[in-house]
Parts: structure tokens; sequence; C-alpha cells
């Protein structure tokens, strides 16, 4: 950690790509040496040049510099040219949010300018560097949950690179229902001839490898702690520990319960599902006529909305068993759609070339089981207005249920399992990377996540350990894995001041906090995204990251100098979720938009991260609104920590009190949402705003 | 409701004759979309291709709208699944004339070329029986005339007698296909019309049918050609049989219906000509030229080549006049007293099928 006492800054302007000519850097770094005694200030043409950048390093080392502005262009632009080790570093964006929107020479610009250098310095006063957060001990073991093909496979890559891997699985055997299948579509698919089960292969090569440990018939009591310091406590005949540093979840599907198909016939002999078919065909003698009912059950709003993606497939591949066996059997398929995604369509038109094989599209209304034979009734096809079709059975082709994660037993506050998505789902796309759940180190893989077929699930097994290992990499040195990957600060509490009030366990989105029965937080910082919704969640103002904190913030909010109310200059301060509206705004200032130059930026971690102690700084500091702008919230969310933009305006309802309490107006806050793709929108929001607060007039404490 | 029940044979069949992957159709209905003759309530040829597809035997023999199609060979060319249903519509017609003939094996004798030495050989006898029976046959001396060969009364009356005899028969195949068109494709409530002839004939003798297509567009004019010349030749032959009652008989070559039977003559060259091409060029739209399309292109054309060769014969005095005379009869034969039951057949079926729909408002 850097002492408070020695500080040494620096301020690094830039004057190239427009900045130069727009503003007199001269006099910004006069105005800044006068407001920060004993600041070493240079400035360069273009300090992202190799001799730009090596002055600059030139001047860290002579001046023995620890915190360092730089006035230049976006911090989305050029990180690493800025970067020095053991050097906090705060980027001033003249470029993107001044030079190319605001008037050149104009004095409302030379005061912005002062002011985002101000906040950067006053800042960089306020933060200092951390050592990162390790758990101890750390553990690289990965526990794959599911031992059916995406965990085998999962499992084995872990092991391959060189992960020891406990393979847990409920059943007294491994393989799940690829393990039970009699062929497989073939590999070549432009060849109708299927192929052997191979699945075995991949079973010995896990029970052949030294670095998995398989427990099989065993189950899950209990996964506490975080990643890279899991307590997993597992139970078969006895009950054991395991400390773990990532998981795996594939815990896999099971069938569309096909008892609530009593309208497609099961309940009949004569009537089965591709799994007892699956069975059946290795067993029993085939009869002359079957039929196969494609989507039963599926993409039907009163049983299961989706398409199961494996089951056309798995029918097309069950014809072709129907006719090896008995050469003289007729194959009826009634489909909706014949839906073969990628290389399938291949096997598909394979298994058209049999002129047994019939195919149909239509409804099925009636499957009526007539002792003979089974009668199918079926609608809107081209056969006929409305036909029936005799067979001496029928096939459903069932869809696939994701089991539930709850088996994970996750200690969390948040509950035992996975967060869900549609159709039960487990969460698995966690601002839009595959496997990434909400509950940090922990990976959902296969069909627990979405439907998907063989070869996709092997996919996924190898995806997912890949993601696991990566976040056991990131725990132990001791970064953030994902959004805000390589960051090493983590959320500090000051617990002395600590009231129990829960809010921070609460509001976590990602159950970072456990408690205890007081009510106490715990904070496991390796579950933590690093978003900051505790810091801005706490009434005591007692969390707080090494380089974003109250101090922090709240020290950028008063480095504005505030004109009196006599001199027609309002002050805005926006608070941007650096997420989506910040770089927004960036790309506002490369259409060159208009901006104006009233507004104080300040990005935050998420809007959710805003504490209400920074509104009140800022309103009895003398801004005149305050805009707070970040993703959208809701279900498919796009707010990248979920929940951040709906709690701040969930807060907002409560800040409204505060306003009262001040007598101010309720206009004076205002919470605004973007998409990080409508930079007309953002600028729109601000101008509105603008106008709006220009119409209240100023802001009572503005001269006090 | 009706019951569906599979032929995989006849399935089999249609497959053997079109050469089209009948499973691989995917009941897009591309097909029926860019037909121009297809109606707008239940359009062919998707249903058809569907119906073949499952060896419904039933619906497809007696269907109605595999007659109305023109075989322009649109849906071949944008089928995107290579199905050919012109192909396939072509199939089952063929699978109608062997289905609807009578007696049966004259439809099979037409159909398959294992039968052709028999089908050749029924002629061969026929006119040997009757030259023999009339002690005619041998090859007589002098200038070439045809009637010391075959005195024209006996070929007249015979010839004319074979072929009613042979249509009477075809009469009541057409009589059970118009029975079978009324169960499958039954009048709707307006119910039946009074037989528009003369709008079919109108749409016979302008060819608009073929107007709409895009696929083959030559194909309308060697149409036209290979009508309207044979039209004329069966007029200049009808002229020929009265002139033998008249006594003017042979006529000359500067007789009008002489010139008008060698203009009619060159007519079919060219159409055939052009269906010959056609075949041989565009396999994306003919798919797979079977016996029966090569059979009546054969015949007309060696009916027509006959024909010229025995006029030069006659007056070249070539010496083997009677031998092309004998194989020109063989040959009128095949196209006259074979014709309802080879594909020529469709004049007959696709005009009654023209009759049937327009009647019943379909269209």
């Amino acid at each position: 950690m850097t002492g408070a006492a020695t500080k040494h800054m620096a301020l690094a302007v830039c004057t190239g790509c427009d900045i130069g000519r727009c503003i007199d850097t001269d006099q910004l770094i006069d105005a800044t040496g006068q407001a920060f005694q004993g600041i070493t200030c240079i400035k360069h043409g273009s300090l992202c040049s190799p001799d730009g950048q090596a002055g600059l390093r030139r001047t860290v080392m002579e001046k023995k510099v620890d915190r360092l502005a730089v006035a230049a262009c976006s911090p989305r632009v050029m990180t690493s040219a800025f970067e020095v080790d053991g050097l906090l570093v705060e980027r001033v964006n003249l470029r993107e949010q001044l030079a190319w929107v605001m008037e050149p020479g104009h004095e409302d610009t030379r005061m912005c300018a002062e002011d985002q250098v101000a906040m950067a310095l006053s800042k960089l006063d306020a933060i200092r560097t951390n050592d990162p957060y390790i758990p101890d001990p750390v553990s690289s073991d990965i526990l794959v949950v599911g031992g059916g093909i995406t965990g085998l496979t999962s499992a084995l890559e872990g092991a391959r690179a060189g992960y020891r891997v406990h393979l847990v699985e409920r059943s007294d055997r491994l393989g799940g229902y690829a393990g039970r299948i009699h062929k497989l579509l073939p590999e070549n698919l432009d060849s109708a001839s299927l192929k052997e089960p191979d699945l075995y292969k991949l079973v010995s090569e896990v029970t052949g490898h030294p670095g998995v440990e398989i427990h099989l018939e065993t189950g899950i009591r209990s996964i506490s702690g975080e990643p890279g310091n899991f307590e997993v406590v597992i139970e078969n005949s006895q009950v054991s520990t395991l400390h773990i540093g990532a998981v795996v979840a594939a815990t896999g599907w099971k069938p569309y319960a096909p008892d609530k198909l009593a309208a497609l016939g099961y309940g009949s002999g004569r009537v089965k599902t591709l799994e007892e078919f699956e069975q059946y065909v290795q067993e029993e003698q085939l009869p002359n006529r079957i039929m196969f009912i494609l989507c039963a059950g599926s993409r039907d709003e009163d049983h299961l909305a989706y398409c199961s993606t494996f089951c056309c497939g798995a029918a097309l591949k069950q014809a072709l068993y129907v006719r090896e066996k008995n050469p003289g059997a007729e194959v009826y398929i009634v489909y909706r759609d014949i839906r073969t995604p990628g290389f399938q369509e291949g096997f598909y038109k394979m298994v058209q070339a049999d002129d047994a094989i019939f195919m149909t599209r239509g409804v099925v209304e009636k499957v009526d089981d007539q002792g003979d034979s089974v009668a199918v009734t079926v609608s809107q096809s081209l056969l006929d207005d409305l036909v029936t079709i005799h067979a001496d059975m029928v096939v459903l082709a069932t869809g696939m249920v994701p089991n539930t994660t709850t088996d994970l037993q996750l200690q969390y506050r948040l509950g035992k399992g996975l967060p869900e998505l549609e159709y039960n789902f487990s969460d698995s796309h966690f601002i839009c990377f595959p496997y990434e759940t909400r509950r940090t180190g922990i990976y959902a893989a296969g069909t627990v996540r979405a439907p998907m077929d063989m070869e996709m699930s092997r996919e996924d097994g190898a995806g997912a350990m890949m993601k696991a290992i990566q976040s056991i990499e990131c725990v132990k040195r001791g970064e953030a894995v994902h959004p805000r990957s390589g960051d090493t600060t983590w959320t500090e509490l000051y617990m002395e001041r600590c009231t129990d009030c829960k809010r921070c366990t609460e509001e976590c989105p990602f159950g970072s906090y456990d408690e205890t029965e007081k009510g106490t937080p715990l904070p496991n910082p390796a579950r933590c995204r690093r978003c900051g919704i505790c810091v801005g969640s706490c009434p005591e103002r007692v969390i707080g990251f090494a380089d974003f904190n109250i101090n922090s913030v709240s020290a950028m909010i008063k480095a504005v100098s505030m004109p009196d109310e006599f001199e027609e200059k309002p002050r805005i301060l926006v608070f941007v979720c650096e997420n989506d509206a910040y770089p927004a705004l960036d790309a506002a200032g490369m259409n060159r938009l208009k901006f104006n130059p009233f507004i104080r930026i300040i990005p935050v971690r998420c809007l959710g991260s805003i504490n209400k102690v920074w509104v009140s700084d800022a309103l009895s500091h003398g801004y005149d609104g305050i805009l707070q702008i970040g993703c959208k919230p809701g279900d498919n969310y796009q707010c990248h920590f979920i929940q951040g933009s709906e709690l701040n305006e969930k807060r907002g309802e409560n800040l409204q009190e505060t306003l009262e309490t001040m007598m101010l107006e309720p206009e004076r806050i205002r919470t605004r949402f973007v998409e990080i793709t409508d930079h007309h929108g953002i600028m729109a929001i601000i101008n509105e705003y603008m106008e709006e607060i220009d119409l209240i007039g100023p802001n009572p404490f503005k001269s006090m | 409701m009706s019951t569906i029940v599979t032929d995989i044979a006849f399935k089999r069949e249609l497959v053997r004759l079109s050469g089209a992957q009948l499973n691989q159709c995917m009941q897009c209905g591309n097909c029926s979309a860019v037909c121009s003759l297809a109606p707008a309530e239940r359009p062919f040829p998707r249903k058809e291709m569907v119906w073949s597809g499952w060896g419904l035997k039933e619906k497809l023999i007696g269907n109605v709208d595999i007659w109305l199609c023109h075989q322009c060979g649109d849906c071949s060319s944008y089928c995107p699944r290579d199905v050919k249903p012109a192909d396939v519509i072509s199939a089952i017609r063929q699978k109608s004339y062997q289905h609807y003939a009578r007696p049966r094996f004259l439809g099979k004798l037409v159909s398959n070329p294992a039968w052709l030495p028999l089908a050749v050989a029924i002629p061969v006898a026929v006119i040997i029986a009757i030259l023999s029976l009339a002690g005619t046959f041998r090859i007589p001396d002098g200038p070439v005339d045809y009637s010391s060969f075959f005195p024209h009364g006996l070929l007249n009356a015979t010839f004319s007698a074979i072929t009613l005899l042979f249509y009477l028969l075809a009469s009541f195949g057409i009589g059970r296909f118009w029975k079978d068109m009324k169960r499958q494709t039954p009048p709707g409530e307006a119910g039946m019309k009074r037989l528009p002839v003369f709008t079919v004939l109108g749409e016979i003798l302008s060819h608009s049918n073929f107007s709409g297509c895009t696929s083959r567009k030559p194909g309308r004019y060697a149409h036209l050609l290979l009508f309207y010349g044979f039209a004329l030749l069966i007029l200049v032959t009808l002229y020929a049989i009265w002139a033998t009652f008249t006594d003017h008989y042979p006529l000359p070559l500067t007789s009008t219906f002489k010139i008008m039977g060698n203009i009619a003559s060159v007519m079919i060259y060219t159409a055939l000509g052009i269906m010959t091409w056609q075949r041989l060029s565009n396999k994306k739209v003919f798919g797979k030229s079977g016996y029966s399309d090569w059979l009546l292109l054969a015949a007309i054309g060696l009916l027509t080549l006959s024909g010229t060769m025995v006029q030069l014969a006659r007056f070249g005095n070539w010496q083997i006049a009677y031998h092309l005379y004998f194989f020109h009869l063989v040959a009128v034969w095949f196209v006259i007293m074979y014709l309802p039951f080879t594909k020529l057949g469709h004049i007959f079926y696709r005009t009654t099928a023209m009759l049937y729909a327009r009647s019943i408002g379909r269209k």
C-alpha cells in the first residue's frame, strides 16, 4: 500500500487530436498548478507516441510520481500506453468528451476542462493501491457435477490440462442418457450408416485418467466458500469434504414427462417415447408399421414451448433402426417441421432416400389404440383435410427438460441452485458469456443450460472447463474473473461502523455476502464481481474499493468549482455507467455531437454503486441537477450487474424524501437508461434534462 | 376423413419412371407457387408430390389436376430439392394410360421396351394377314402403284375399322376416368356447368395454357407446330381417302393437298427437332426422358419420314418403294391405333380432364 504521506502527483496533457486547438493547454496547466500545489505538469503534442510515452515515463521516474492524471483521449483507448506498474493513473477525457464536442476557445469549455482535470486529481488524491485478495488456502481442484457426456468431456479436458478433477455422479454408472443410446448419428453425415456407440471410449479414458477421481452414487450435501476455496461436502456411503477451486455443473436433462401426453395416446402399450423405443429396439421384434410423431409436447405452449433440437435427428435415426431390423417395415413420420440443424441436414437427406420411410407435415389430432392397431388422425397435412393412418406402434419424440441445479446445494443466501432463465434452464450467459453464471466460479454446461445434442454437449463440457480453469487462475492472482477481468481491487469493509442492516447482503446480485445469524455480512471477495452495488447500498458508507469509494467520488464531486447563481452557468453532475453509457458518450464524441459544457461527468462501475451520500454531497455543493445514466434493467438484462439499474431506480424513490427535507424539486435527480449503441439517445437525454433544469432554475444551496 | 394406405410398389414405379427422389420433397410449395396453371384452390403439384411420396395410387390415378399440367417444367426448374415435379406428374400420367387401357395388355405393350418387338409384330402380322387374304402380298411389277400392293378400298376399310375398334375400347377407359374424376374431385356447390366445349377448344387451338411457362419457351412453338402439322396431315389423309372414291388418286405433286401435306411434314420435322434438342440439352426441366417420351418422338418421326420417302419413291419409281410403304403402314399403326395407350393418349385424357375441370369451375 502506498502511504498517504508521500503523494507525488503529476498531470500530463496531450495537445494532439484537436485538444490543443480547442483549449489553451498552458492556461490549463497554470490553473492546475495553482489549485494543486507541488504538482508536476508536462505536455506533449502526441502523448501516446513513442517520444511522448518516453517523456512521460522519464518524468514519472525523475519526479518519483505515484499518481498520474493523463489529460488526453478516452480511457477506452490507448489503455496500455499509459499504464505504468505501481502507478495510479486517472484518465481525463479531453478528446471524445471535450475537444471534439465543445466550442473551441470558449470560456465554458475552458472551465469544463479545468474541472475535469481537478476531478481526476482529487480522485487520485483520495485513492490508493491495494494488495489483491487471494483466498487462503487456494485450491486448483475442479468439481464436475454430472457424469453424462458433458461432465465426462469436461472432466477429461480438465485432467488433460493438468488439473485434478472430482467427478460426482448420482447414479451407479457413468454415461448418462448418451450412454444408453443404441447407435449414433453417422460421423460423416453424408452417409446413412449409423455409428456404433462410442461413449464407452470416453468413459474408459476418464476412468483411466489419474487426474480424475470418480465419485459414483454420490450426492452433494453442500457447497460453501468461494472460488479457489470452495468446501464441498459429498455423501455416498460416507460423508467427505473436498477442497475445490471451481465447479462445472453438468447435471443434464430428463425427457418431458410423457404422462402429460395422454392426448397422443401415451399409456397404451403401443405408444412409446424415444427413450423407451431406444431400449425396445434392442430387445424386441419390430412390427411392420411404425409411426413417429415429432414435436410431441414440444413447441407447444401447453407443454414445452421450445424446440429441444435433438429429437428430429433421434427420430430419423430410430426410423433407420426400424428399417435395418425389419426390412419389410414401413415408417411413417408426422412432423411440424423437420429441424436438422447444421450438418444433420445431410443425414436427413440420407434418411429420405429410403423409400419405405414416409414423411408428411401434419398436426396429430388423435391417437386411438384400436386393439389390433393404432389409428392416428392427422389434420393440416397435404394428404387430405383429415386423414387416419394406421400403425402398429407409435413413437412420441418428446423433448428435453433440464434437471434442477439445486442438487449443487449451494450455501448462498440466494438459493441452493443456479439462477434459472426461461423454461427453467440454468443461467449460463451472464452478460453474453457462455457457461458464465451469476455464481462466480460455477459454470453451467450441457443440457442443463440449453437443449442440445451430443456433439454440442461435448463442446459445452470442454468450454465450461476452460472457464473453470480461467477462474481458478484469476483467483490465484487475486483478479476478478468477469466482466471486470483483471481487476485486483475488492470490497473492503470497515466493520466497526457496520450496523448489520443487511442491505449489502440482500442487494448483492451475486450472493457474494454470507451473513451471520445476527445479520453481520461475511464477504466472500472471490465471489465478487466488483460492481460496487454494495458500495451504493451501504447507509453507513463502510464499503469501498481502494480506487472507488465514498471518499474518492465525493472528492471528485467537490473538486468542481461552482459559479454562483448570477453567472448563469448551471452545473449538472452526470453519473455515467462505465459499461454502456460511457461508451455511448464516447461514440457521441466520435460523431461530433455537441455536448453541453455545463455537464460534469463521473463514470461509475454500475448505477447500483451510486451511494446516496454522493447525491446529497452534490446538492449541497451547488449542482443544479444530477443525472444518472445506466444500462436497461429488466429480465433480458442489459445491466451488466443484473440489478444495478433497477436498484438505482428503487433507491431514487427513497431519495425523494431527502430532496423533500432539503426543500428541493424532485426533478433535481433523474435516472435514465440507454443502450450502448444509442449515442444519439444519450445526447437527447442530457439535452432534455438541461432544458428542464433551466426551467427550474438554480439550486438554492449554490451560494451557501 | 380418409384412411391412408400406402402403396410402396406404386411409389417405386413413379420413382423409376420419373427418376425423382420423391422422399426429398420437403413440401415447401415452390412448385405450386411458380406454376402458371395451378388453380388458387388446392393447387398442384405440391399435393401430388406428397401423395406420390406416400404411394397414394387411389388419389393420383383419376386425378384431374395431373392432366391440367402441360409439362412446361417451371416447377422442376424452381424445385429447391431437385425432386422434378414435372417428371413425377408425367410419370403419373404414364401410369394412368396403363391403368385405363382396355384390354390391359395394350397399355403394357407400349409402355415397356421389352414388349416393343411384339408391339411391332402385331401390325406386321395383321397387315401380312390382310394382304395374304387379298392375295396381293408380293412386290408388284411396273411403275410404282401402291394400290396394286394394298388396294386403297381395303386399306381404308380395314385400318378405319381397327382404329375405330381401338378407340371404342379406349372410350371405356375414358368413361371410367370421368367417373374417377367425379369421385375424387366432386363438383362444388355450384354443380356442373354444361360442357364448355368451345372454351376448351379455344384453349387447345390457341395453346394458351403454354403461355405462362418461363422454363421452356420454345416448347410452346414446337407443340404448336406439331399440333397443326399433325392436324393438317389428318386433313390431307381424309381428303386422300375421299379422293380414292372420286378416282383421282394418287394426287399429283402439284395438288394443293399434296403441297399442304409436305408443308405439314416440314412443320413436324421442325417441331421434333426442337423437342429432341430440348430433351437432350435441358436436363433441369427434362430430368429423365423415358421410354414413352422417346417412343412417341420416334414413332411420329418415323411416320412422317416414311411418308415422305413413300411419296419420293412413287415419283422416283424406287425399287424399295413397297418396303417403305409397308414400313409406313406399321408406323401409322403405332401412332394412330396405339394412340390412346401411348403418351399421345393425352389428346383424349387431357381434353376430357379440361372439359371436366372447366365444367366444375376449376381453373
